[in-house]
């Protein structure tokens, strides 16, 4: 059963639509106990950073979320800044993130773009893959739909399976273990979505 | 429950329609008016040939100095693609393509109208139902009980249809309606006079929350008397007299369009295909793929092995039905239970609503018995 | 790549979908559920969804209808209408819409768009800004309330106080090309795309979709947003929902000089 943390940010029911039209078991996570049912979860978040992580740690979700992807290991998927909270610190709050996956979370540097538009980073994107296998299995010509001005970094350059460019080449994807993550909202991006959300489900 | 049936030996009908009767042989009635009253007097070449070139002169004539010369309701699927397709460019008609949006159109169907008018550069004339009234009539048809619950679709189809006409003085309606696939009808204990009414006042006064104003009305006495004979505006059904075989039409619209077709006839509608493939074979035990296959098997299009073959698997996906259920419940504002407890209620006909079946009944055997009509419903 | 969004915009009054002209004479074209099945299988980039009646009648954006919409759409949802506080917005955003636009209330109170910002992220606030051509010169001017109000206000003025507050992009409506199918004003676009770094969509003239191509011929990497185009079909205005398929938007693209 797939687990959707639900703490009041991100399209929590958009990603529960798409598994219920794929048959595949969903359930929406509000509380601690509800953590220990889901053998897959997702993460999603819209926001500021230190928005997010302060409504995740008011959910009273945070110890046992931290347990079952940790110790447990349950497969993880972090969207947009479900993504971003994975890491350290990020550039655009103060507080401190969950640190699953050591790395910082950046603005993009407006200085090296040279189109008219600088941020937010916001439509289709082409993404290119460095690391094959699961998450992105059978996609072609993977396009998806970002909405973001903070990219991840990860500080080690192996936790990133695949980047996209915009103004510089940054991660659209990571992976550390059991916690992966999208840059990108795989719950908006039509079929390329769908499909990446299946191999969540599947090839995890 | 079909194990206790009885199959026609000839067609894939059975006693799932109660009226049935069957011959000696085992061959029912259907079947039986098809050879013996339909196929004799039912031409496509030299015969049909002169019945369309009247038509195409008559409209022609009546259609001169105008920017089209008749309509043609266009829902998107098979019949009214093809339709759209033989007028033009097989009659020489230049037909205003028309179309109904009744709430429920599938992305496959907008895809087709679109295809078909761009390729053959005709003009589309939408008329869209008011959603908010079509969606109460819909919810009082499914709390009344009956199986007919399509009709305030279909109604509405033929009734924007017929005052168009009369508002814009067009003297020819085209329609889809043939026999090739459609010479065997559905019983009327499955699917009741869609044009009465009188029926459909009496379900919504008992089951509807908002006045029925904007609904698109015709009656049977205004479209079968007063518009043909008085007004003098035709409804014609060119089909009937060209050679018209489902699988070739559709590789040529497929084709030459880039048309998409669809698992089942009638599935352009999301509604329709909800309430054929699910709702009345559920609830009632009627699967219209009956009547569909039976057309096609006594017009030598299908076998009776393969009809049989197909009837042994549902004509839904179990896989996806419950999210359709919810689908159909959320466009309807009703919950889940609400359709479910519809789904299971007393089953209800007709004969428990006011109706005006006497005139039907009139009416079809005078158009019998003056052989403006073969066969019908019974 | 990053490539220009091609966005469809719905109008909604009293739960139906309406299409002006020039702000005036909603036409029914139907229910919005509906359309918004239709777009996703038709593979939109973007949906934008603005209530007209909201903020001219003073109430409440319609949040059972949000929550529906957002629940049938496979695709980024931008939401606007009658949305007057920061609460407001959080909720929106809650029920699985990507972003929330403003019009009216960042005029009156523009250190909302800020506040908002904190809360649900900059990318997620939109600031919509009407423009209509007044006076005797007709110079353009920023209106409110479906143009029945105006504010005194250049649009160049305003996308720079915009921009100030930290929205995230900026949708210009032209309400002179409203339902007009006659192109965008790619003129006007052009003047105010340059005051801006923001990401801009424009909305208000498209007819085909070579006004399109004109429009990122022009201004590149801006979104194209399209009422009429998509709804209409014809000289009859006949309601058919529709959207150029795969190949349709590469021939765009491409004719807009985007793809190799």
């Amino acid at each position: 059963m797939i687990g959707i943390i639900d703490y009041g940010l991100g399209n929590v029911r958009a990603f529960e639509n798409i598994y219920r039209r794929l048959n595949i078991e969903v359930r929406l996570v509000r509380s601690a106990e509800e953590l220990e049912v889901a053998d897959r979860l997702i993460l999603p978040g819209v926001g500021a950073f230190d928005w997010a992580i302060t409504r995740l740690e008011k959910s009273g979700m945070n110890e046992a979320l931290n347990r079952r992807v940790l110790s447990d290991l349950v497969p993880i998927l972090g969207v947009c800044v479900g993504m971003q909270m994975m890491g350290t610190r990020s550039d655009e709050g103060n507080m401190i993130g969950l640190g699953w996956i050591p790395g910082r979370v950046k603005r993009f540097d407006e200085t090296k773009f040279n189109q008219r538009t600088h941020l937010p980073h916001m439509g289709w994107n082409s993404v290119e893959v460095t690391q094959q296998g699961s998450l992105f299995d059978g996609i072609d010509n993977p396009q998806f739909y970002f909405l973001h001005s903070y990219f991840f970094d990860p500080d080690d350059a192996i936790h990133a399976i695949a980047y996209s460019d915009y103004g510089v080449q940054f991660p659209a994807a990571i992976r550390c273990d059991n916690v992966w993550a999208t840059q990108f909202h795989p719950e908006k991006s039509h079929h390329w979505g769908i499909h990446l959300l299946k191999n969540f489900a599947d090839k995890t | 429950m079909s194990e206790n049936l009885q199959i026609c030996s000839n067609c894939v009908m059975d006693s799932s329609d109660s009226a049935i009767t069957f011959d000696d042989r085992g061959v029912c009635d259907h079947c039986n008016i098809f050879y013996q009253k339909i196929q004799p007097n039912w031409d496509t070449r030299e015969k049909g040939a002169r019945e369309l070139e009247r038509m195409v002169d008559a409209i022609q004539a009546t259609g001169k100095g105008k920017d089209f010369d008749c309509i043609i309701g266009m829902s998107g699927g098979i019949d009214s693609s093809y339709l759209v397709y033989a007028a033009k460019e097989m009659l020489g008609l230049r037909p205003l393509v028309f179309h109904v949006d009744a709430g429920w159109n599938s992305q496959i169907a907008v895809n087709n109208i679109e295809r078909i008018v761009d390729g053959l550069g005709l003009d589309l004339f939408t008329e869209v139902i008011d959603w908010e009234v079509m969606k109460d009539l819909q919810r009082a048809f499914f709390r009344s009980g009956v199986p007919h619950i399509d009709t305030p679709q279909d109604h509405a189809f033929f009734a924007t249809m017929y005052q168009f006409a009369a508002k814009h003085r067009v003297r020819h309606i085209l329609t889809g309606a043939n026999l090739s696939t459609e010479c065997i009808r559905n019983p009327l204990e499955w699917m009741y006079y869609q044009s009465d009414s009188r029926q459909i006042r009496d379900i919504h006064r008992q089951f509807g929350e908002r006045p029925l104003k904007n609904f698109p009305m015709t009656s049977i006495l205004w479209h079968k008397l007063w518009l043909p004979y008085v007004r003098r505006i035709k409804v014609l059904r060119p089909l009937n007299h060209m050679p018209y075989i489902k699988l070739e039409a559709r590789q040529l619209l497929m084709d030459r369009f880039g048309w998409q077709p669809y698992p089942q006839k009638h599935f352009e509608s999301r509604f329709t295909r909800f309430y054929e493939s699910y709702w009345l074979p559920e609830r009632f035990g009627y699967d219209v793929r009956k009547v569909q296959f039976s057309s096609l098997i006594v017009t030598e299009q299908m076998t009776r092995e393969e009809a049989l073959k197909e009837l042994a698997t549902p004509s839904y996906d179990a896989d996806t039905i419950g999210q359709e259920v919810e689908f159909v419940a959320n466009k309807l504002e009703m919950t889940v239970g609400e359709l479910n407890a519809c789904k299971t209620m007393p089953k209800k006909t007709f004969r428990d609503y006011k109706n005006q079946q006497e005139i039907y009944v009139l009416g079809a055997r005078v158009m019998r018995a003056l052989r403006m009509e073969l066969g019908g419903k019974r | 790549m990053l490539r220009p969004r091609l966005i469809a915009c719905l109008l909604v009054q009293n739960n139906g979908l309406v299409k002006t002209v020039k702000f005036s004479d909603p036409k029914y074209v139907g229910d919005p559920i509906n359309a918004v099945r239709i777009f996703n299988e038709k593979q939109v980039d973007e949906l934008m969804v603005l209530d007209i009646d909201a903020t001219v009648r003073g109430c409440e954006p319609n949040f059972d209808l949000i929550s529906r919409l957002s629940t049938e759409c496979r695709m980024p949802l931008s939401y606007g209408g009658g949305v007057k506080n920061v609460d407001q917005i959080e909720r929106i955003i809650g029920l699985g819409v990507e972003k929330v636009a403003l019009g009216a209330q960042a005029i009156a109170t523009p250190d909302m768009i800020g506040r908002a910002a904190e809360r649900v992220g900059s990318q997620s606030v939109v600031v919509v800004i009407d423009i209509q051509h007044t006076g005797w010169r007709q110079r353009p001017e920023v209106v409110t309330h479906n143009a029945t109000r105006r504010t005194g206000m250049s649009p160049t003025d305003f996308v720079r106080i915009i921009e100030s507050h930290g929205a995230g992009e900026i949708v210009i409506n032209n309400v002179d090309r409203d339902g007009t199918m006659e192109g965008y004003d790619v003129a006007m676009i052009g003047r105010l795309c340059s005051k801006t770094t923001l990401p801009v969509t424009v909305l208000g003239g498209a007819g085909h979709l070579d006004d399109v191509v004109d429009l990122w011929r022009a201004e590149g990497l801006v979104g194209a947003a399209c009422g009429s185009l998509f709804v209409f079909k014809g000289k009859y205005r006949a309601v058919l929902i529709n959207y150029p398929n795969t190949e349709e938007k590469k021939r765009v693209l491409s004719d807009a000089g985007w793809l190799e």
